[in-house]
């Protein structure tokens, strides 16, 4: 089955957030945890980008790719991005991989490649 | 008639094609010269290694000292097929290298020390050890080792070296690791600077004499208060540093 | 409230110390001790970002309130990121205006150089949203590079114009002797040059090596009074005149415009209201410059220029230090160095020295208005501080 990456619809009064938050951006309602989860699109638009050289000392490869993507719903999101010659506004495909690899755990991210 | 120790004991240096000097722009604007020195000069440097034998951080320490040997050996003419560079500002000396051949296909990177901070000079030095092993000694593979973290960054990740951790490396078989003529090809853009032939006021002004660095790297004033935690592991360096303290101060 | 001034400041370098933590804080403190006369410290407050992580140290403030011989005096830690060393100064103002106390002793500090630079990396990062940023390798250097590339599309700055600012700043901290940086730069040697995309590689595209700040060790330190004892000691008289401080979005990608440093624009506004001054008033400023670009974008989100339009006042020199409004003349986060919790605490240190007219080689003469901008997070935690000399 293919993995999601869920946003957050608050059931008073559908606002959807990502990434998860307590209480309502928009309405404020203070009964906790009454949101629902919804699966967030996987295409959109590149909205900026770098390429970083200087990791944290978890990567063993020498450059990544990190963006910021909005995606078909509006939801922006952050990612990382694997196209060789990106630019601002181009069409990008979301795939849900393994983002980071620490001895004892895997995350599990957006990575953006072009559509 | 005597027997001629000292040709037993002095190894042969096999030839090896010498290393033209280069010149480049540093951040700052000045110029920097990299150019071979031979045995007449290595006292000269020697002068500035020293000191830095006492400097724990990021491992002057270690790699000053064994420079200091290797240097001195070769000048001495008790270590076979090595070559050292010297990088000058001015006439000051910015920073030292040295390496040697193996074999006529494979090099050994030793030792990459700068004296002036903060200007990628030590990262050109090496740069400029790399392209001497390469393009004019044409050796097919260099193996090199990190002392510190900071030579790891420099050497391994911007290098995108190869492991070879099954060959041992000269300094002490630590895991060496290996530059290939396809990774120095594709480094060469981005990492390998300067310029050629060196204008001759500015070789001979290098060439002139070897000046003190005006700001090397030092010791912190107060040794005792250096106290490291316990991840460090250089604690044994600076337990050194206060037993000749305490030498000093009896 | 109670107006509320500074008395007595001090510094370490900002550079690599090889000091236990405690000290790192105490020592400032000493002379900030000795600086303003006042040793009958009534609370302590200490700003740092990394103690527990980065040095194994956790309750730092009870080990400087001993280390300090200051007991039984009340201490705290501040931890608020980037932005550890002006939340410490707004506690300490707090304590003084409410009258609860009269004298406070402010000291930051920090020593990120015992780990290596891509633990230091690692640990800055932490700040990030955990979930939605930190996982995927995100890091203080790529937001401000998203950010950089945002801010060249829309109002056309430069990597030339980035480049300025790591030469005005690198060049002003040669004029200070706390200063991590003492190399200077050219634009020659880290732009034009044939080896200068090799002298200044990039660290995050579009940003390069001269576009970020070093990691700095250091400590500083300010003791904050009330008028009654500030007017009994001999010192010059500065007055925090405004605290302003505001947050934004955790995750940067939230924010609606992604130009926008909102929580920087709310917290100048909170500091220049409650100073009732505005910021063509200010003489001297100190930006949150971690980052070349951020040093622009802050100069126009306080206010000091209009939107779009830091990059062109600091063509014309504006910002020079012999110019209409200089910025950072210590050297900023890029020159002087960022040890993180210390910072703010470091700034406001800049900020008095220029204000009592004892900044040697880099004073700005008649500065009688000062301004800082200390930014955490990726600008989710900002704190403007408004200082006004007074005799
Ligand atoms: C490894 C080595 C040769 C690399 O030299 P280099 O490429 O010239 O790089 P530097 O060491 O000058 O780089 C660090 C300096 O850059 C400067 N710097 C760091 N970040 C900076 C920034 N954002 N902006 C401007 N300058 C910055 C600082 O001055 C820093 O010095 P500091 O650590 O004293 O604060 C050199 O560090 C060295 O000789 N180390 C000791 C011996 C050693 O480790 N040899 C290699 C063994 S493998
Ligand atoms: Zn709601």
């Amino acid at each position: 089955m293919a993995r999601e990456i869920y946003a957050y619809e608050c059931t008073e009064c559908g606002t959807l957030h990502y990434p998860f938050k307590m209480r309502c951006r928009n309405c404020g309602e203070l009964e906790p945890f009454k949101f629902k989860t919804v699966p967030l699109p996987k295409r959109g638009k590149l909205l900026t980008f770098t390429k970083v050289y200087n990791l944290p000392a978890a990567y063993e490869v020498a450059t990544l790719g990190i963006a910021i993507v909005e995606l078909a719903n509006g939801i922006r999101v952050t990612g990382q991005l694997e196209v060789d010659d990106p630019t601002i506004g181009m069409d990008l495909l979301g795939d849900v991989g393994v983002v980071r690899e620490e001895p004892y755990n895997r995350y599990w991210g957006f990575i953006f490649r072009a559509a | 008639m005597a027997v001629d120790l000292e040709k037993i004991l002095r190894p042969e240096d096999h030839p090896m094609p010498p290393f033209p000097a280069k010149y480049m722009t540093l951040a700052s604007g000045e110029q920097m010269v990299i150019r071979q020195v031979d045995r007449d000069e290595i006292p000269d440097i020697l002068q500035y290694v020293a000191p830095l034998v006492n400097v724990e951080r990021d491992f002057y320490d270690v790699v000053a000292a064994r420079l200091y040997s290797e240097i001195l050996a070769y000048s001495r003419h008790r270590y076979q097929d090595q070559y050292v560079l010297v990088a000058q500002v001015d006439g000051e000396i910015a920073a030292v290298v040295n390496g040697r051949q193996v074999t006529p296909n494979l090099g050994m990177s030793l030792h990459t020390v700068a004296l002036r901070r903060g200007l990628r000079i030590g990262a050109h030095a090496f740069a400029t050890k790399m392209e001497y092993h390469m393009d004019v000694l044409g050796h097919d593979e260099v193996l090199i080792v990190a002392e510190s973290p900071i030579g790891f960054r420099r050497w391994m990740i911007e290098y995108q070296l190869e492991k070879r951790f099954g060959t041992p490396h000269e300094l002490g078989g630590v895991p060496s690791w290996s530059l290939t003529r396809e990774l120095f090809d594709r480094a060469r853009d981005t990492l390998v600077v300067g310029r050629r032939p060196v204008p001759d006021e500015l070789l001979a002004k290098a060439k002139a004499g070897i000046l003190p660095p005006s700001d090397p790297p030092t010791p912190p004033a107060d040794l005792l208060a250096a106290t490291r935690s316990m991840y460090d592991s250089t604690g044994t360096a600076l337990m050194a540093q206060r037993w000749r303290q305490e030498v000093e101060h009896a | 409230m109670r107006d509320v001034y500074v008395a007595g400041i001090g510094i370490t370098s900002f550079t690599r110390l090889e000091y236990p933590l405690a000290e790192i804080a105490a020592f400032p403190a000493m002379l900030a001790m000795k600086d303003s006369g006042l040793t009958g410290i009534e609370q302590v407050y200490v700003a740092n970002m990394g103690a527990a992580r980065v040095n194994h140290q956790t309750a730092l403030a009870s080990a400087v309130v001993d280390s300090l011989s200051l007991t039984p005096a009340g201490a705290a830690s501040i931890e608020n990121g980037p932005a550890s060393g002006s939340a410490a100064i707004k506690e300490g103002f707090l304590a003084v205006a409410s009258g609860m106390h009269d004298i406070v002793l402010v000291t930051g500090a920090e020593r990120m150089r015992e780990v290596n630079n891509l633990e230091a990396t690692d640990f800055i990062a932490t700040l990030t949203h955990p979930l939605a940023e930190y996982i995927y390798g995100v890091t203080l250097p790529s937001h401000a590079a998203m950010f950089t590339r945002l801010y060249m599309e829309k109002y056309g700055v430069t990597e030339r114009h980035l480049a300025m600012v790591a030469v005005k700043n690198q060049n002003n901290a040669m004029l200070n002797e706390f200063a991590h940086l003492h190399q200077p730069i050219t634009i020659e040697g880290i732009l034009d040059s044939p080896e200068a995309m090799t002298n200044n590689p990039y660290v995050a595209e579009p940003l390069r090596f001269f576009d970020a700040c070093p990691v700095s060790d250091g400590g500083a330190a300010v003791i904050l009074v009330s008028e009654e004892v500030a007017k009994s000691i001999d010192r010059p008289l500065v007055r925090i005149a405004g605290v302003g401080q505001a947050t934004d979005t955790h995750a940067v990608h939230e924010r609606e415009n992604p130009t926008d440093l909102l929580a920087v624009r709310r917290a100048a506004e909170l500091s220049f209201g409650m100073a009732g001054l505005t910021p063509s008033d200010v003489d001297v400023a100190e930006l949150h410059d971690a980052f070349t670009i951020l040093e622009i974008a802050e100069s126009e989100e306080v206010g000091f220029f209009a939107k779009g339009e830091g990059h062109i006042a600091l063509e014309k020199g504006e910002t020079a230090l012999d110019g209409r409004l200089p910025i950072n003349p210590s050297g900023g986060l890029k020159g002087k160095g960022h040890p993180v919790g210390a910072t703010g605490v470091g700034q406001a240190h800049e900020i008095v020295h220029q204000l009592r007219g004892e900044a040697g080689a880099r004073q700005i003469a008649d500065a009688r208005i000062g301004f800082t901008c200390n930014f955490g997070g990726f600008g989710n935690n900002v704190i403007c501080l408004t200082f006004v000399r007074e005799n």
